[in-house]
């Protein structure tokens, strides 16, 4: 519109200037321009999106393309494997100072053919596995592609078997990588180390400072706390397709299933067997299989054929036995039936046994005690046999079935070392989904009694009733262990009374405004508590006497994560409509205690207001209602642990008010508070309230003895 | 005109062209993602020939690599497969024999010869013991190599103190356990390192943690600083920036200087990793104050067996920053677990000599005992390793500690034991009564009188089993393999319960299946004028033990009184009844470091005193005696005092009987 008006007053200025000649020029020039436009628009757009139904991140390339690196004869090799290395000494952390998320940043170097002088390839450029764990690596949090933002690298130049590659040549290879500098830094994976005739445990390539995640560490090879030590691989795990069979008794009792056993340890094993029959189950390999038959995949004995690894999940136990290398395959295919490896091989460094904890999971025998391991089984219990086999299977599940799982784990262990204050803890690594689920760890798990002097605070909500509110904090200033009053005062559009009006308590009292009216600030963790101990108090609550107070605060000091409170409520599962019901009739049982006057740990202060799960808090303050019992969920749920009701107090009704809540209002009220529960139970999942059968009174409570001689006589009633 | 108008409307359409052309472009290229710059993310290449790559072995080869002969030692290093002859442990059970030591020996030493002698490993002959103990002398006083040293095979030379003479023998296949051993040289699962004791470590008992309360006081600051001199320095959230080089002098503000050894007052306390700054360490730890090792060159005390993760933050000095950036940044929920692991650390393995010599038998042990050795759970949760033995069992689930943790509960119904002394009259009203209730297993008898059990016991609903006792008073807490339930009500035979209250008592116990529950109370005391503990039976406003002539408890509580009280304890017990009450009390107190619990009782007033009370303080000195004589065997006083009584939740409520569900307890 405004670009009309324009041109109808530029127009004509300029057009009564242009002869008819020009008429055509100026059409051709126009259509020039729009034709240049829409062709550049053109440029811009269509390339895209050709590219962008392929994957046009990344270039589609052959592995044989790839650059080729000659090597000189005489370039540098790195010095042997460091064996004092640690992360202090030989790891530069400060490569790793960039860490947003508490997590290393891996740069992997681009792959490169090398060959030697006369151009004879070093070794395989790259193998299947490699290949797979670079590209989990690619694809993880870790990686980065600058190189220098990177805390750790990680050649691409093949050496999971050193059965494949050239030693000097390789190590050459890996001495002229761009950011070597004698190795620091730098991360290799070998999973079958040393070759012919002696096996080494490490890979023999010279690597200087590198780490080195190794397949086969024994003790006198591994460096403690430098490098990682990781299963050899079993193809089978991808090949074979093998569900759980889960824990229980199986067919036999201990398998050996490896083929290739020294003679003096089949000799053991064949002895074991005649020993103990049917129960031991010696495999060896077949002789006599028909052409087409994967010998890999059949175990026999005598004339009998076995299918491998199926056979595996026949047995409770199966050997694993040191072959010429330490590390053995077999692990993964043994842990994954369920069976439990009896490990033999002495020196043996388990895979990451620096986080899993193989006792869990595994018996390591000693090689000298092989006579004895039926023995040494056989005084397993049966449950902890079970326990075992589940923990078996979920090393495998979560540590072992994939390239990826394998080389995930392994930069997680380093990242852990240099970030531990974030590092996983021994739980997140070793315990499986179901205990991790099932399992309660109580934030206030150390049985301390905290000292009386510390005394309490108390925190008194209150809007706008001050003669009530006067009334409270005179009653409460009354209790010998209270150490503070703190008046949360939630009305913004009235001030608080002056200073001069207030009662004079001997204890400091201070009042905190807040902004705006929500029932969640009464369970805020303000600064101003001080004791650990919290009592909240509603305004309106004046009918507890001060032994009452006072032994709630004691009985508190004995169940410190608890919630310590007087009128006892109940959820009950309701048969009729099929959900919770929330019960205030005079019960046996209590599972909630009302938070209009409860002692509890300012800890959950903490957790109500920041860990609070799904939208309970906001529900909570948008309807005005249910904070306690939102409170009494959120306690038990982290502790696992029922609510202490003290003292016979039922109710929190004044003796002198008069009953204006009818009979309807009633209804509603227990209604909502059953909406409540329902809700709650199903943002946490679960229904965490414990019930239980009794309530906390003093020692002399009603026993037949002089009141004055009792420490709390004035209990109060109902 | 009209070509006027046609090359105005020609000019129109062209700038409406452009118009759309300019605005509508840029959103394509919006709605596209872009063209990968030369600098963005770009990750390893997919391979076309991903698939055809060859694996990084040939199926066949793993298995078909040439097997090798089993291999001996290493020359000059050992490990434990390889050195450590497991086939002298006997039954699988680690004895200990200690090499006696010639000439005059030091107080500390002798104590620490005392307290293996108490412990369940010690042996008197070095031929019946699998573990030879060499205990090196703290002054630096080397003595020669003992009679039976054998290259040091199943060796241990035990060095509390960092002062080592190894020049005097050759340790060969010796495992060494020695205080702040460095990284180089220790070698994980066959030595052992241990703490670094200041002089005037406690020999038993020990201080008890210094911390208050479960989280730290907000007034308190955040970062205390080792001092070379061995002091502390705290220094406020603020100026935390600065590390102790001294280079930030000006800007020092809060901090002060703790001259001498007290303990840090803070949330984290710094140690540098160079020296032997294991002395700081051990204080921070006792303080509830969270160590920060930077580097340490020495491995974590106990290491094979503490996850330090959960009290200590090892770091890298040399990211001083984002370490000390991460410490204030750390989450209340972290710091509150860290905080209370240390004190558990330290009142389970570090408190007292005797715990760290203890500990370090217990690994030993363990290694021993292999598969049946302490799950993790047991050596890092309350109570500790020391106090749950695997020989009881090693599933979590067995122990009345680890419930929670594993989401479990004890098994839902109970033992009773009734123990018969003389006269050896058939408590037959009692055991109706407990069988009667609708949670009894089985009602086992252990008949401990000189007269013979009848023939002919009542019928009853449940299994009675009668077993036979040997008179001694530490019978009864014998682990009798009978027992097949996790609670046990412990009996006498002229103890008097209604079903009623055991059924009352035996669900309360369900919530508090490490502590026990029990009728009748006793208090201790501190009796100013005899200088002494007393206890009393007087009716009090709180009390501290429970009679177990009527009381429920975990049957695991029986193996560790058997098995992990000294002997001397068990024999002072046998002298005088009420001891044994005591004893247990202390032993269940002592592990959960918590009061009993006490629930109603309906004849209180009939039976104030249960038959075996001390009466005065005068009439039963021995009984009086016991109770001191322990709290010097414990190290310090363990029990600890309750105020409350746990009564059913309608208890003498004015509201109609037929409400409640245990009314006979209110019955006078």
């Amino acid at each position: 519109m405004c670009a009309s008006v324009k041109y109808n007053i530029r127009g004509p200025a300029l057009i009564p200037r242009m002869k008819t000649k020009h008429r055509i020029y100026y059409i051709t020039l126009f259509s020039i321009v729009l034709l240049g436009l829409i062709a550049t628009g053109m440029f811009q757009f269509w390339p895209h999106s050709i590219e962008s139904s392929s994957d046009w991140n990344v270039e589609k390339r052959s592995v044989r393309d790839v650059p080729v690196v000659r090597l000189p004869a005489d370039s540098p090799i790195p010095e042997r494997g460091d064996l004092s290395c640690r992360m202090h000494t030989c790891f530069d952390v400060y490569r790793c100072g960039f860490n947003p998320k508490n997590k290393i940043k891996v740069y992997i170097y681009s792959l490169k053919k090398y060959v030697d002088n006369s151009g004879v390839p070093v070794s395989n450029t790259i193998s299947r596995e490699y290949n797979e764990l670079l590209t989990a690596i690619s694809d993880s949090d870790y990686y980065t592609d600058d190189i220098n933002r990177a805390c750790l690298f990680v050649p691409s130049i093949d050496v999971l078997n050193q059965n494949t590659l050239r030693i000097k040549e390789t190590a050459q290879a890996l001495a002229q990588l761009s950011r070597w500098d004698r190795g620091t830094n730098h991360l290799l994976f070998n999973m079958l180390p040393g070759g012919p005739p002696d096996y080494n445990t490490a890979l023999d390539v010279p690597r200087d400072r590198a780490l080195l995640a190794g397949g086969g560490f024994s003790t006198w090879t591994y460096r403690q706390g430098y490098d990682v030590s990781i299963p050899v691989y079993s193809p089978l795990s991808a090949e074979v397709d093998l569900p759980d069979k889960g824990p229980g008794p199986r067919r036999y009792f201990l398998l050996s299933s490896q083929m290739a056993v020294h003679p003096e340890y089949r000799e053991d094993l064949e002895a074991l067997q005649a020993k103990h029959g049917e129960s031991v189950l010696v495999l060896d390999k077949c002789t006599n299989l028909s052409e087409g038959v994967l010998s890999v995949r059949k175990r026999c004995r005598e004339h009998q054929v076995y299918d491998y690894p199926q056979v595996l999940q026949e047995a409770t136990f199966c050997v694993v036995l040191r072959g010429a290398r330490l590390g053995q395959a077999v692990l993964s295919d043994v842990l994954r039936a369920g069976c439990v490896p009896v490990v033999i091989a002495d020196s043996y460094i388990l895979p990451f046994s620096e986080v899993l904890d193989w006792k869990r999971a595994s018996v390591v025998v000693p090689e000298e005690k092989m006579s004895d391991v039926y023995g040494i089984l056989q005084s397993i219990p049966q449950r902890q046999i079970e326990e075992m086999q589940r923990q078996a299977r979920w090393f495998w599940e979560a540590y072992f079935q994939s390239i990826k799982a394998i080389a995930l784990a392994t930069l997680q262990i380093i990242s852990d070392r240099i970030y531990p204050y974030a590092a996983l803890s021994y739980e997140e690594w070793n315990d499986p989904p179901t205990v991790k689920w099932s399992s309660v760890s109580n934030p206030l798990f150390l049985p301390l009694i905290p000292p009386q002097s510390q005394g309490f605070t108390a925190i008194v909500l209150t809007y706008d009733r001050v003669e009530s509110l006067f009334r409270v904090i005179t009653e409460v200033s009354k209790v010998p262990s209270l150490s503070k009053l703190l008046v949360v005062w939630n009305n913004q559009n009235k001030n608080p009374p002056e200073d001069s009006l207030w009662p004079k308590i001997r204890v400091p009292l201070k009042v905190v405004r807040t902004a705006e009216n929500k029932l969640s600030n009464r369970f805020f963790p303000y600064d101003e508590i001080e004791t650990e101990a919290v009592l909240a108090i509603d305004d309106d609550i004046i009918m507890l006497t001060s032994d009452e107070l006072q032994f709630g605060y004691e009985v508190w000091r004995e169940f410190p994560d608890r919630l310590v409170g007087y009128p006892g409520r109940l959820h009950l599962w309701d048969h009729e409509m099929n959900k919770w019901k929330y019960e205030s009739e005079w019960t046996n049982e209590v599972s909630m205690v009302l938070t209009g006057a409860a002692f509890y740990h300012k800890y959950f202060n903490y957790l109500y207001t920041y860990k609070m799960p799904g939208d309970i808090k906001n529900w909570v303050d948008a309807h005005m209602n249910c904070e306690d019992i939102a409170m009494n969920f959120l306690v038990a749920n982290v502790t696992g642990k029922a609510v202490i009701k003290v003292t016979p107090r039922k109710k929190f009704k004044c003796p002198e008010c008069t009953a204006i809540d009818g009979l309807s209002l009633d209804q509603t009220h227990m209604v909502e508070r059953s909406e409540c529960i329902n809700k709650f139970a199903s943002v946490f999942g679960t229904m965490p309230l414990k019930v239980v059968e009794h309530r906390a009174d003093p020692v002399l409570y009603k026993d037949d003895f002089p009141e004055k001689l009792k420490s709390f006589p004035n209990i109060g009633s109902l | 005109m009209q070509s006027w108008r046609r090359k105005s409307l020609w000019l129109a359409l062209s700038a409406s062209w452009l118009l759309v052309l300019l605005r509508v472009f840029p959103l394509l290229r919006l709605a596209v993602p872009a063209r990968p710059w030369a600098g963005a993310p770009q990750g390893w290449p997919r391979w076309l020939d991903a698939e055809l790559l060859p694996r990084f072995s040939q199926p066949g080869e793993l298995p078909e690599d040439d097997p090798q002969p089993p291999r001996g030692p290493r020359g000059g290093s050992c490990d434990w497969g390889s050195c450590f002859d497991v086939s002298k442990c006997r039954g699988g059970r680690l004895k200990v024999f200690v090499h006696p030591v010639a000439g005059p020996i030091s107080d500390s030493h002798r104590g620490i010869l005392a307290s293996i002698e108490s412990s369940r490993y010690h042996s008197i002959s070095p031929d019946e013991a699998c573990l030879l103990l060499r205990l090196e002398a703290p002054a630096g006083e080397c003595s020669p190599v003992p009679p039976q040293w054998n290259g040091g095979r199943n060796h241990l030379v035990l060095s509390l103190h960092p002062a080592f003479c190894p020049q005097t023998f050759q340790l060969g296949q010796a495992m060494v356990a020695k205080a702040g051993p460095t990284v180089d040289t220790f070698r994980p699962g066959f030595d052992v390192a241990l703490p670094l004791l200041p002089e005037a470590h406690p020999l038993r008992g020990g201080a008890p943690g210094q911390l208050g309360q479960h989280s730290p006081h907000p007034g308190v600051p955040l970062l205390a600083l080792a001092e070379e001199r061995g002091g502390w320095r705290t220094a406020g959230a603020d100026s935390s920036a600065c590390p102790w080089d001294g280079r930030c002098e000006q800007d020092r503000g809060p901090e002060q200087t703790h001259p001498g050894a007290t303990l840090p007052n803070a949330t984290f306390c710094l140690i540098p990793g160079h020296g032997p700054d294991a002395l700081h360490f051990l204080q921070a730890l006792q303080a509830g104050c969270i160590p920060v090792l930077l580097s340490p060159r020495w491995e974590l005390p106990f290491s094979e067996v503490i996850d330090w993760t959960k009290a200590a933050i090892v770091a890298d000095e040399r990211l001083l920053f984002q370490v000390l950036a991460a410490l204030q940044e750390m989450p209340p929920t972290r710091v509150l677990a860290l905080r209370q692991q240390t004190q558990f650390l330290w009142d389970a393995y570090f408190s007292s000599v005797e715990k760290v010599i203890h500990t370090t038998l217990e690994i030993i042990q363990d290694r021993i005992f292999g598969a049946s050795a302490h799950p993790s759970l047991l050596w890092n949760s309350p109570p500790g390793a020391l106090l749950a033995l695997p020989t009881f069992s090693t599933s979590p689930l067995d122990f009345p500690f680890y419930h929670l943790q594993r989401g479990s509960r004890p098994t839902g119904r109970f033992s009773a034991l009734i123990w018969v002394g003389d006269p050896g009259q058939p408590p037959l009203k009692l055991i109706q009564a407990v069988a009667g209730s609708q949670h009894c297993a089985q009602i086992l008898v252990l008949w401990s009188s000189e007269k013979p059990p009848p023939p002919r016991w009542p019928k009853t609903a449940v299994p009675l089993t009668v077993l036979a006792g040997q008179r001694k008073a530490s019978d009864r807490f014998l682990p009798h393999t009978a027992i097949s339930t996790d609670a046990i009500l412990s009996l006498d035979a002229h103890s008097s319960l209604t079903t009623s209250e055991v059924d009352f008592a035996f669900v309360v116990w369900q919530s508090f299946p490490e502590r026990m529950v029990g009728f009748l109370t006793w208090s201790h005391f501190w009796d100013e004028a005899r200088g002494g503990w007393g206890y009393t039976a007087e009716t009090a406003n709180e009390f501290s033990m429970v009679l177990t002539s009527a009381a429920f408890y975990h049957r695991y509580y029986h193996t560790l009184f058997t098995h992990s009280l000294p002997e001397a304890l068990r024999t002072l017990a046998d002298g005088a009844p009420t001891c044994v009450d005591i004893l247990m009390n202390f032993l269940v107190a002592a592990v959960t470091k918590l009061p009993p619990i006490k629930v109603p009782y309906g004849r209180q007033h009939l039976e104030a005193r249960p038959p075996l009370t001390p009466g005065g303080p005068e009439s039963q000195p021995p009984a009086q005696d016991c109770i001191n004589q322990m709290a010097v065997e414990f190290g310090s006083m363990p029990l600890v005092s309750s105020r409350l009584r746990l009564d059913p939740v309608l208890f003498k409520d004015p509201v109609s009987v037929l409400r409640k569900k245990y009314r006979s307890l209110e019955k006078p």
